[in-house]
């Protein structure tokens, strides 16, 4: 598969900060992959996400360094709007990134800003739509709506614009489990059907874990860890030094062999672990 | 039901049957009707046509009864600045004086006038606002052809407006969290803290003004530059489409503001001095 997103000894400062929010990242995404990103707060994730959609350096003050490059042009080249339809952004408070007054109007609005015809539109409506299970909620005003449903009208207004790289800033932050299953069902159905290239920040392991392929871990500014997703949860030590924590199951089989129980690879999801747990014990 | 502007009307209300751009042209021409009718009278019949139509729209009557403190308020200040602090007038026809005031015929009278124009140009607005969506007015203004970008500068005002009161809710209840509550005490202390509440209002809308605009980019949406220069489908319009009976409403409400203007300026109807109600009130005080 080829490399679309390639960052280069990249480091952005924000104007008036001591630190770099990133600092020197390489990092190489190829296309069609669901890539997970995780870190502390305040470890440079939204960052990297901006960067990758061309907001940054073009609605943010700073000093760059290194190169961001998407399918083979700096983020720069692109005139205003283009990086925008290859890389769909979602942000994590829905609510804020509403521009419509009614469901139906905010799917369309970025098809409008595309210059689409109405039928095109139209189709796409009704494609987007069915994935998304919003059909009957195209009349609504989007800031009436559940903080689920609020993030899947969001999701799918970027959706629509069929963006081939698809980049997602703490889209279950502020939802409930099962509004969060439902976001991460969407986000599978692209990833088997779409075969859309998904950039995932997320705090919530158990709904990332069975759809990644990669992972990233970003800690002080830094890129510290990126691996293929069973490889990356070998590194426990690492990842709960910097705070993160892995779900429950994860957690006990690190302990089982520590303790020295078993040796195998650490089971990164409920299935896996449930057949581990019977190979012990049944 | 369906939310409008000012309330909600059930979904199967009569209303929906007509274009957007006939409501806003009917409340843009009717609310200038009373400035050209001096007569109290034909201005009541005015208000009770309206409430016709806001029955035949199904819109929740009860509703109305919201703006009677306004149309009382509205009421005395009219009184106050007419008939108590209207000045001593030699000239007009005193019909009363007490406590030093001069209660003169002449601004009891524009009192009432000025009173009974304003009252059918809010029911005019009140009208339009409870019957029409958020969605009505924009595709009213783009029926019109008025550029995108107004009608979305119009949106984005109305959405921004209940955002910001959502979030002073949200400000106001933090504090309160904190123990800090202004009920019980006086306006001028009232007035004095709402600083506190201001603050965090502005440094809020900062924030939600760049998300706003992360939002707009990442949609691709762009005020000036090549972007802003793609022909745009419109596609909410494709749900409305102008009816016979739509160009029949427009050309009567034309037709009768051209009617009225005539009758006005013509024939001197509806002035204040051919005013039955006018003129039994002067018989009355005088």
């Amino acid at each position: 598969m080829s490399v679309i997103i390639e960052l280069k000894d990249y480091s952005w400062k924000y104007l008036n900060t001591q630190q770099p929010a990133l600092d020197k990242i390489n990092l190489q995404i190829e296309e069609g992959m669901f890539i997970g990103i995780i870190g502390p707060n305040g470890s440079g994730k939204t960052t990297l996400a901006y960067s990758m959609n061309g907001l940054i350096p073009g609605q943010y003050n700073g000093i760059k360094n290194g190169e961001v490059v998407v399918y083979g042009r700096e983020v720069e080249q692109y005139g205003h709007g283009q990086l925008q339809k290859i890389a769909g952004m979602v942000f994590s408070d829905p609510e804020a990134q509403f521009t419509a007054m009614t469901v139906e109007d905010e799917l369309v609005f970025g098809l409008e800003n595309l210059g689409m015809s109405i039928p095109e539109i139209r189709e796409r409506l009704e494609w987007v739509t069915e994935l998304t299970g919003l059909e009957k909620m195209l009349l609504k005003p989007p800031y009436e709506l559940s903080g689920g449903q609020k993030q899947r009208v969001a999701l799918a207004a970027v959706l629509a614009m069929t963006p081939k790289i698809l980049i997602l800033d703490e889209p279950t932050t502020m939802l409930d489990p099962v509004s969060r299953r439902r976001v991460f069902d969407v986000l599978a159905k692209l990833k088997n059907e779409q075969h859309n290239t998904i950039i995932v920040i997320e705090h919530n392991l158990e709904n990332l874990i069975p759809l990644a392929d990669r992972m990233i871990l970003l800690s002080n500014n830094k890129l510290i860890l990126e691996d293929e997703t069973h490889q990356f949860f070998q590194n426990m030590e690492l990842l709960t030094k910097v705070g993160i924590y892995p779900p429950g199951a994860l957690r006990f089989f690190y302990e089982l062999k520590k303790a020295g129980y078993t040796s195998n690879t650490l089971p990164v999801t409920l299935p896996e672990a449930s057949k581990q747990l019977k190979q012990l014990f049944g | 039901m369906n939310k409008t502007l000012l309330g909600y009307v059930p979904t199967q209300s009569p209303i929906y049957m007509i274009h957007p751009f006939v409501k806003l042209f009917f409340m843009l021409i009717v609310s200038l009707f009373p400035m050209f009718v001096a007569a109290p009278e034909w201005n009541m019949l005015l208000m009770l046509i309206l409430i016709l139509f806001m029955w035949i729209s199904r819109v929740d009557m009860r509703t109305l009864k919201i703006y009677v403190p306004v149309a009382v308020s509205m009421g005395s200040i009219i009184i106050i600045s007419y008939v108590i602090i209207g000045g001593t007038h030699p000239e007009f026809q005193l019909i009363a004086h007490f406590l030093g005031i001069n209660v003169y015929w002449e601004r009891v009278r524009d009192a009432i006038v000025v009173y009974f124009r304003i009252l059918p140009m809010i029911f005019t607005m009140v009208f339009f606002l409870s019957t029409s969506r958020e969605r009505d007015v924009i595709v009213a203004m783009r029926t019109i052809r008025l550029p995108f970008v107004v009608t979305y500068v119009f949106a984005m005002a109305l959405r921004s407006a209940g955002m910001v009161l959502e979030d002073f809710q949200i400000v106001r209840q933090a504090e309160q969290a904190r123990g800090f509550d202004t009920a019980g005490k006086s306006p001028v202390y009232k007035l004095r803290k709402y600083v506190n509440y201001m603050i965090p209002l502005f440094a809020l809308s900062l924030r939600r003004s760049e998300e706003f605009t992360n939002a707009l980019v990442a949609r691709g949406y762009a005020f000036t530059g090549e972007v802003s220069k793609v022909k745009r489908a419109d596609y909410v319009l494709t749900h409305y489409s102008f009816k016979y009976y739509d160009a029949i409403f427009t050309a009567l409400i034309s037709l009768t503001f051209i009617a009225l203007l005539i009758l006005r300026y013509g024939y001197q109807y509806f002035s204040v001095d051919e005013s039955v109600l006018i003129n039994w009130l002067r018989n009355f005080f005088l």
